[in-house]
């Protein structure tokens, strides 16, 4: 087959006529997506979870503790923050606290609305002050267990 | 209460713990009372030749002495309360 120079001045023709037309059209087609933007994000709807506890005996504005101690003076007032994520209508927080081998010392739930993160915070005291000793601080979330802290007082 | 591990030793008194809460999440609405039950259906009667208020307080109530309660409910149609006819109807009041 014999390769003669118009058939070649035609191929190149045509190809810039294609890349002249594709040129054009991406604009175009950019624009168009402009028209659709992305759906709109929304909060991933998740369970509720515990994600995080904080003893202390001094609370900041944001009801996280001030400084995170394991250690207490007998006249303290412990503080314990927890920490969700998730999202419910009705959750449970419950803080338990035991002393020693378990003998019961507070139990105190606090019912919220959960739209994401959030702090939520307990406090003890004992005006007559604490007995020195073990404790243990156990969160729970609609009656299940999610987090215990032991933490001491001298 | 002694100690589990050391008898000798009193177990600590925790009733005075002072307790309370807060959160950045907003309390959980109270979950909705119990919708009251519907008042019982109030009873009538219709009075026969021979009844009286004792006689018909008698056979709803039990005792004949409470015979002011349905006449009081009945103010509006009986003036006496020895003048009762037959075919007239009461209202009784539930117990």
């Amino acid at each position: 087959m014999r390769f003669t120079p118009r058939s070649s001045e035609v191929a190149v023709s045509l190809l810039a006529v294609l890349c002249a037309a594709a040129v054009l059209a991406l604009p175009a087609c950019g624009k168009k997506d402009s028209k659709n933007p992305p759906a709109a994000q929304t909060p991933a709807v998740t369970a509720p979870r515990v994600v995080g506890i904080e003893l202390g005996n001094e609370l900041k504005s944001d009801n996280r503790v001030a400084e995170a101690m394991s250690t207490f003076a007998v006249n303290d007032v412990i503080y314990v923050a927890v920490m969700t994520e998730g999202n419910s209508p009705s959750a449970a927080v419950t803080a338990r606290w035991t002393y020693g081998d378990g003998q019961p010392v507070n139990e105190t739930t606090r019912t919220v609305v959960l739209s994401g993160p959030a702090t939520t915070e307990f406090h003890i005291s004992k005006p007559g002050g604490w007995p020195t000793g073990a404790y243990k601080v156990e969160i729970l979330l609609n009656g299940a267990s999610m987090r215990t802290a032991q933490f001491e007082v001298r | 209460m002694a100690d589990p591990k050391d008898p000798k030793k009193p177990r600590p008194d925790f009733s005075d713990v002072q307790s309370g809460s807060s959160s950045t999440a907003r309390p959980a609405p109270l979950p909705p009372s119990a919708p009251l039950p519907p008042p019982a259906a109030e009873r009538t009667y219709t009075v026969v030749a021979g009844d009286n208020l004792s006689k018909i307080s008698k056979k709803f109530y039990g005792e004949s002495k409470r015979w002011r309660r349905i006449f009081d409910a009945n103010k509006d149609t009986i003036e006496n309360p020895d003048l009762i006819y037959p075919g007239q109807v009461l209202k009784i009041p539930n117990d």
